[in-house]
């Protein structure tokens, strides 16, 4: 049998390795200029060799440039939305019917936790990287990120985390459920993630552990980045919005993540070395909880911050109006990454923790409230008697805030303790920061994707779809959340697979009804998320080709950004792939036009 | 007006991030008025400091980015007015000086890492 393993694993080991030379040899990958003096990025002509990047998939797997890397995080974190996505359809399919309709409870479970930590760690995270790894260094006229190589190590820390998150899924058939995979909730909370002895638990712990390491070398490179690499015309007061907002989600991260893997630690030598650190007699299962939230909580904010960038950079664009109030929204954003490690405990109202400290935490929770609403009201101002554009971009921000607005209303009335304890740990919360990250940060990011696709494309997306997109996400979304807020109201406990209540104590039949909406909801979403990608795909491959720097027309409402200046220019100054234009088919050989010699800021 | 060294559209500006400093400062003083579940060494004194930690982190914080906007836009302005005596500066000025700036190479065939 250990031969036959080994045999196997052998033969498993060349199929990989043929596999990964097969596609070294392939040269379609987007990789390099088919030159017209007949060379290619890879031929005899050393001294374009020398500027090129390596051709096949070796480019994608050794590039240090700051929007390869936004790329393979972009990649990365659309098929970490899609895992996530397809798990979430099936919570909502079980939850049709009260005794559930596919799926076991341990199934259920593992589904529900991974969810959770899929969508929040290896898609939020690194959707939000790969616009920063992208735009950052373009917005502040950088030539590249202050840390290339440790860009592309933290991006390449990802993918090994996420098979470590998915682990169970792998291994549990090969090894008769021997390693199943976690069944903790995204929480982790202790005395249960301490004590499933499923291996799973710790091979999740370890991708999570990574994935923090990931994002912690991130944070520290944005930080360096935006300290030091910016341009001579770039300083404090002319920052643009989103670098200001990525510059507090970095500082975030580089104060929680740390802590979050020093717990995960803890718990896994709790686990596996028979520490004592979250167990009764020695730190007690609430440590966890407090250790976990002083990261979880400032990790909301590390989720929705870029995204509220992404608005107030992109909502002004389409509104002909510069952003009302600029300083308002930096200095609202510095507020939330501070009071954001004040908060952690109106996460354990319920816990039993003494009513003083509560009390505090509720003070703390309705105050950071205000920079939150601050924003609001100046996204709403900017587009009062504005010249409203209502292109996809602009529809997904208008989603933004009328999302916003409801998952941040709902996030005030569990921010005060009696509230709290009513609705804690019912659907009511989960509704509540569905609305913030599916209803929010995801509606910013697709409206990110849209506004600079003609940038990392240089094609446009099909608008209809785009609209179909916007407009399905969002009735999915509030049939989707709204049904939950509701369900919450009814009694609801979150986490259950099943909801077979004797009707004495809830009214099971309105339960099922909003069940059933939630659901269908889902569909909805579902379906948008499908055109979604449709459209991602074919107008990548087959969309018109943008010929203009300024496809959004930005320039007549003087808000043509950086990036689009860098973008003009790129046009500008393509190498002719066919030899079509005379008069750029001379750059082509490697010459360098007189003047431009010395530049070198392509970024 | 100057405040803790601010112009008045920087203390502008700055307010903010005063209303949630305020509410904190409400409830501090809430707190120590009124305590309906007694005063404890252990329980007031970290329900106390961590509100005046709060508060004291986003003061701090206001006032260094306060500062760090403050005196870039005086830079921004002393430069202003030493390159353009007149004020006479246009922004069409800073456009033709970026479109001078077009560069060999597309984005797809890369310039050797900096």
């Amino acid at each position: 049998m250990a031969v036959g393993d080994l045999l196997l694993t052998g033969l498993m080991a060349v199929l990989l390795v043929g596999i990964i030379a097969a596609l070294t040899r392939i040269e379609n990958w987007r990789s390099y200029t088919p030159l017209a003096g007949g060379g290619t990025a890879t031929g005899e002509d050393g001294a374009v060799l020398n500027r090129e990047k390596p051709a096949g998939i070796i480019r994608w797997l050794t590039t240090v440039d700051h929007k390869d890397i936004g790329l393979l995080y972009g990649l990365y974190a659309i098929i970490a939305f899609a895992v996530g996505g397809i798990m979430a359809t099936l919570i909502r399919v079980q939850l049709v019917v009260p005794g559930g309709a596919i799926l076991g409870a341990n199934a259920y479970n593992s589904i529900l936790t991974s969810h959770g930590i899929t969508m929040l760690f290896l898609f939020g995270t690194p959707i939000i990287a790969a616009f920063a790894n992208y735009f950052i260094p373009l917005l502040i006229g950088a030539d590249d990120m202050a840390f290339p190589r440790i860009n592309a190590i933290a991006f390449w820390l990802l993918p090994p985390a996420a098979l470590l998150i998915w682990a169970g899924f792998f291994l549990a058939p090969v090894t008769e459920n021997m390693i199943e995979p976690a069944q903790t909730a995204w929480t982790m909370y202790t005395p249960l993630s301490a004590e499933q002895t499923n291996p799973g638990v710790d091979l999740m712990l370890l991708g999570l552990h990574l994935s923090g390491v990931a994002a912690t070398m991130g944070a520290i490179n944005f930080i360096a980045t935006i300290f030091t690499e910016r341009g001579d015309d770039v300083n404090w007061a002319n920052l643009d919005i989103f670098s200001w907002t990525i510059l507090t989600q970095s500082a975030l991260i580089l104060f929680a993540f740390p802590l979050l893997g020093s717990a995960l630690v803890m718990l896994l030598m709790d686990r596996n070395l028979a520490t004592t650190f979250f167990a009764v007699e020695g730190g007690g299962p609430l440590l966890w909880q407090h250790l976990f939230w002083f990261f979880g909580h400032p990790e909301v904010y590390i989720l929705v911050l870029p995204p509220m960038g992404l608005v107030s950079l992109i909502l002004p664009k389409f509104a002909g109006r510069k952003l009302f109030g600029f300083k308002f929204v930096v200095y609202s954003t510095l507020a939330i990454g501070v009071l954001s490690f004040g908060v952690w405990a109106h996460h354990m109202f319920s816990t039993g923790m003494d009513p003083r400290l509560r009390a505090s935490f509720m003070a703390v929770s309705l105050a950071i409230a205000i920079p939150s609403a601050v924003k609001t009201f100046n996204w709403i101002t900017t587009m009062w008697n504005g010249r409203l554009r209502l292109t996809s971009p602009m529809l997904f921000c208008i989603g933004f805030v009328s999302n916003f607005i409801i998952g941040g209303v709902t996030g005030v009335f569990l921010a005060a303790i009696p509230v709290d304890l009513v609705l804690h740990d019912t659907y009511y919360v989960v509704g509540h920061f569905h609305y913030i990250v599916m209803g929010a940060i995801a509606f910013a990011v697709f409206a990110g994707i849209y506004y600079w696709f003609p940038v990392f494309t240089g094609r446009m997306y099909q608008r209809t779809l785009g609209k179909a997109h916007f407009w399905l996400s969002m009735i999915g979304t509030n049939i989707t959340f709204f049904a939950m807020l509701a369900l919450g109201y009814l009694g609801m406990p979150r986490r259950y697979a099943t909801y077979e209540f004797d009707g004495a104590i809830a009214p099971l039949a309105q339960v099922s009804t909003y069940h059933l909406l939630a659901t269908t909801g889902a569909f909805i979403l579902l379906v948008g998320q499908l055109i979604f990608i449709w459209n991602l795909l074919q107008s990548w491959l087959e969309g018109p080709k943008i010929e203009d720097g300024d496809p959004w027309n930005l320039e007549r409402d003087g808000m043509l950004d950086k990036e689009w200046e860098w973008y003009d220019r790129k046009l500008e100054t393509a190498i002719t792939d066919g030899g079509e234009d005379e008069t750029e088919s001379a750059l082509t050989d490697g010459g360098v036009p007189e003047g431009d010699a010395s530049r070198s800021d392509d970024n | 007006m100057e405040l803790f060294g601010f112009e008045k559209e920087t203390l502008l500006d700055l307010t903010v991030n005063v209303i949630p400093l305020g509410i904190i400062l409400f409830f501090i003083a809430a707190f120590a008025v009124v305590s309906p579940f007694g005063l404890d060494p252990v329980f007031s004194g970290l329900q106390f400091s961590l509100m005046i930690s709060m508060f004291l982190l986003l003061a701090v914080l206001t006032y260094y980015a306060g500062r760090a906007v403050e005196d870039a836009e005086r830079a921004e302005e002393e430069h202003a007015t030493l390159d353009d005596p007149d004020g006479a500066t246009e922004l069409a000025d800073d456009d033709e000086s970026t479109e001078d700036d077009a560069e060999l190479g597309s984005d797809d065939e890369g310039l050797p890492e900096a």
